[in-house]
């Protein structure tokens, strides 16, 4: 597998980035006026009001906002793992909203990979054995070679007899990387997937995410990966394509091709 | 799938240790009570026995049989809820890897075929545990049996290869009937849980547990509050079902009940800073502290609610007895030397009871239908008059007048066997076959192994009368010091004088004993069961809070500390778990203090209840310290930053 090297970032200000390979592809993700509230009674927190908002094949969205403004939910219900109360949600061309538990279990399978925050490596499994994982589920035939190759593509062919606490941080997170790749899902959830790394292991982490996004569909014409990533760290969010920023359940701002430091000053502003 | 099963058994074997030692134990108690069984079902009896002394073996082959049965019922049935408890804890510490598993596409079917490949795989490495555990345990239960004299010491255990695959079925089963509820629980382990830390969140009160624990205990408060009213025969069933009830019950709502009984130990809390601490983890590790104290609750309550019950049985009896007699001696002496009881002065009436060394075959009726029942023991030659004027229990059909020439009366060990007056019984005396007539029926008395049958002295021949032990109530004559017709008596030096109170006490203690060696059996058992589940909790328990002992240590505690913090929790957890046992225990014996005799029959198993709360104690402050000792081995920093 050959990945084709990173674009340059859109300059500040630039128009919305590209729709996919084609302007008429439906979004990878897309949400449509999702309202979510947690609790009853006087105790009520609405954590999305009224959000509406597609993630495109072959793009990288960033969500930031403040703590509690509802960024962890978005990801939740865009992924299924979260039912909506109002609105619409659709994955993959599918509306999942009222889907039941198997259709969302299918889903998963073949359509989304997820890369968290504390890696979430079953710790019994080696390496080879966790990026395996999703295909046994699926009881799709185990191609050695393909999770050999996912390995490898995040630099850890050597690596897959060992087991996680066997590897670094950095490794770790590499291996939840290629578990969510080797089975070329549509989208991509990632949640703060550089929250518990050191500087140089979270850039290892985003240059193979950019690869991700930038690599072409499985088969020809197949459209590109779609990636949502949920941060707090504004030079993960400035290496997205896009960043969209939430505060009290709405979405309050998008920024193309923004810098660290750009991503970092709207934040603040928001948080004041 | 297998493999991942089989990889999180060796994975986590420790959190299975406890599991597997149940399993192993179940799988080679249910293989050894088979074998013996087998051995006990074709008993080889020794050629040259007679064939009332062949026939007590054939009894005491076939008491042994069911009492063995029991022991491998019991076995099962514990060894289901040990492995229930450790698959409730082994999938609520791994809601996480669960949620994982279901956010990575896995289905509901697979995470279940997942938990119970690994109970199939507990199963199968208990069974070959408890085949190999259960030749020597065969062994021993063969000790056992022969040397508490159920079994004579010719006895011994069959081998068949056929138990082999009985024990894989008990192990597998066991295993796998173990964990449904757990798998069950687990395949709604929601795929969000992996994203958010809400593992612990996991509700400990299911619905199952309210609705088993209020219905047990809603069925023990309407037990007690039937206690006033109810007879002895009531109350002993009271005692029993409120043992079972309460004790279930009580267990089924321990996540409720144990937190709750935390506050009644507030006031330690004035000792420091470790007693506060570990009066709130009592009240707050609501899951830890139930699933230790549960087994206690059970063992506490069913082992002295039951010894009391069966102890005040016991007593009741000889209370009865003694009510029943007029007369201040009883003289133990063969049939011969009885007959010279009755001239020593100052001996107002001596009435003789011999045992009668023959069989009795009586037809009996029940639920309509005639059988036909040997008796062998308990039949007793007597002069009716002289009995009538010590005894002073009176027949319910016939009168003691008919006890004469070929006759029989049903006596009150046989009051609830169905037989009727005016039937026909034979007897064989001596290899003589005699038809006999029941002229008359006693009613039912409180002592367990009570008189079965009375026949005149006249039908057995006088040299089986001389030679034949026999009992001889002596009533002193008004005006007479009894201490000098006791004297007089001694002097005759034919057998054992003694008070009618100490003759009846020695028949308690009789009673008591055997009571003791079969209940010491079952208990012995149970014992064992309770004590793997406590430490089994205790040790999952102790490797789950690493870090919150690391956390404390962190604050400034030292690790002594944390041992010593650990160790008041697990005494506070322990003192819950009995004290809670023992009210249910005491609310069991609540209907006897209403009977005739009052407190005076209540046999409250004291020595046990003090080796309980020893053990108790000993038990979970050994495991407290081993665990939290090596929880806390490693810097507590490394662990504080560890996410479990």
């Amino acid at each position: 597998m050959t990945f084709p090297a990173p674009r340059p970032a859109a300059p500040y200000g630039m128009p919305p980035i590209p729709q996919g390979p084609s302007p008429l592809a439906p979004p990878a993700v897309e949400l449509q006026s999702v309202v979510r509230r947690y609790g009853s009674g006087d105790t009520t927190v609405t954590a999305l009001d009224g959000v509406s908002i597609a993630f495109p094949s072959g793009t990288w969205t960033a969500v930031m906002g403040p703590s509690g403004s509802g960024k962890s939910t978005l990801l939740h219900c865009a992924a299924g793992l979260d039912r909506a109360d109002e609105g619409r949600v659709v994955v993959a061309g599918r509306d999942i909203t009222r889907a039941p538990e198997a259709v969302l279990t299918d889903l998963r399978r073949r359509s989304l990979g997820f890369v968290f925050q504390n890696f979430n490596l079953v710790g019994a499994l080696t390496a080879e054995q966790n990026v395996a994982l999703p295909m046994r589920l699926a009881r799709a035939r185990l191609d050695r070679r393909t999770v050999r190759a996912a390995l490898a593509d995040v630099g850890l062919a050597d690596r897959g007899k060992h087991r996680p606490r066997e590897l670094s941080g950095g490794q770790q997170q590499r291996v939840a990387i290629a578990r969510a790749m080797a089975t070329r899902p549509d989208v991509l959830f990632a949640d703060e997937p550089t929250g518990a790394l050191d500087s140089r292991s979270a850039r290892t982490v985003l240059d193979l995410m950019r690869r991700v996004v930038d690599s072409p569909g499985p088969q020809d014409g197949s459209p590109a990966q779609c990636v949502v990533m949920v941060t707090h760290d504004p030079v993960a969010a400035a290496a997205a394509d896009a960043v969209v920023f939430l505060r009290d359940g709405r979405l309050v701002d998008r920024l193309v091709g923004a810098s660290a430091r750009d991503v970092a000053d709207r934040l603040a502003t928001l948080e004041d | 799938m297998w493999r991942m099963s089989w990889s999180t058994f060796r994975e986590r074997w420790t959190l299975f240790a406890g599991a597997l030692l149940t399993v192993v134990f179940g799988v080679g108690l249910v293989q050894a009570s088979i074998m013996v069984s087998l051995g006990a079902e074709d008993p080889a009896i020794p050629a040259g026995t007679s064939p009332r002394e062949a026939e007590r073996l054939r009894d005491a082959y076939e008491g042994a049989g069911s009492l063995l049965g029991m022991t491998a019922m019991l076995a099962c049935f514990l060894a289901v809820f040990i492995v229930g408890s450790t698959f409730a804890f082994t999938v609520a510490q791994r809601r996480a890897d669960l949620a994982l598993l279901r956010t990575l596409g896995g289905s509901r079917p697979q995470v279940m075929t997942l938990l119970f490949g690994e109970a199939v795989l507990l199963g199968l490495l208990g069974s070959a545990g408890g085949i190999l555990f259960g030749i020597p345990l065969m062994w021993i239960q063969a000790y056992l049996l022969t040397s508490t004299g159920i079994l004579p010491g010719s006895f011994a255990p069959q081998w068949d290869n056929g138990v082999l695959i009985a024990s894989v079925c008990a192990g597998v089963g066991m295993a796998l009937t173990g964990s449904v509820a757990a798998t069950v629980r687990a395949a709604r382990v929601r795929p969000l849980e992996a994203l958010r830390e809400i593992g612990g969140a996991a509700r400990v009160m299911t619905l199952g547990r309210w609705i088993w624990g209020v219905t047990m205990l809603a069925l023990t408060a309407l037990m007690v509050s039937g206690e006033g009213k109810a007879d002895f025969l009531g109350a002993m069933l009271i005692a029993m079902g409120v043992s079972f009830a309460g004790a279930i019950g009580l267990s089924s709502l321990s996540p409720l009940v144990v937190p709750l009984a935390g506050h009644l130990l507030r006031p330690f809390t004035r000792f420091g800073p470790l007693a506060e601490l570990a009066q709130a983890n009592l009240r707050d590790g609501r899951r830890r502290a139930a699933a230790t104290a549960a087994p206690m609750i059970v063992l506490t309550a069913l082992v002295v609610g039951l010894m009391a019950m069966l102890g005040t049985q016991a007593k009741a009896g000889g209370a009865d007895v003694k009510r029943r007699i007029v007369g201040e001696y009883v003289v133990t002496s063969t049939g011969a030397d009885a007959a010279r009881i009755a001239s020593v002065p100052g001996v107002q009436a001596a009435s003789t009871s011999t045992v009668a060394d023959i069989v009795l075959t009586v037809s009996r009726t029940e639920d309509g239908r005639r059988q036909k029942k040997k008796v062998r023991s308990g039949i007793f030659a007597i002069d009716p008059a002289a009995y009538q004027a010590t005894h002073t229990l009176k027949p319910v059909s016939g009168t003691f007048g008919e006890l004469r020439g070929r006759a029989a009366m049903a006596g009150p060990g046989s009051a609830e066997d169905g037989i009727r007056t005016g039937t026909t019984a034979v007897a064989e005396i001596g290899g003589r076959k005699v038809r006999l007539k029941v002229v008359a029926r006693m009613p039912a008395t409180l002592e367990n192994n009570a008189d079965a049958f009375f026949v005149p002295r006249s039908l057995l021949p006088p040299d089986m009368l001389a030679k034949a032990e026999s009992e001889t109530t002596v009533k002193v004559a008004a005006g007479t010091n009894p201490a000098d017709v006791a004297n007089r008596l001694r002097d005759l030096r034919i057998g054992k004088v003694e008070t009618v109170s100490a003759w009846a006490d020695a028949r308690v203690g009789r009673q008591m004993k055997e009571n003791n060696s079969v209940m010491m059996v079952l208990m012995g058992l149970s014992a064992v069961y309770a004590i793997v589940a406590i430490v089994n909790a205790m040790v999952i328990a102790g490797t789950e809070r690493r870090r919150e002992f690391a956390v404390a240590r962190l604050t400034g505690l030292s690790r002594r500390q944390v041992v010593q913090a650990a160790l008041l929790e697990a005494s506070g957890v322990t003192l819950i778990g009995v004290g809670l046992g023992l009210v249910v225990a005491f609310a069991a014996l609540g209907g006897f203090l209403f009977g005739p005799s009052g407190t005076e029959i209540l046999a409250v198993p004291w020595t046990l209840i003090v080796l309980i709360v020893l053990g108790a104690f000993g038990i979970s402050s050994l495991t407290s310290v081993l665990t939290t000792r090596s929880a806390t081995r490693p810097a507590p920093v490394t662990l504080a930053a560890a996410r479990e």
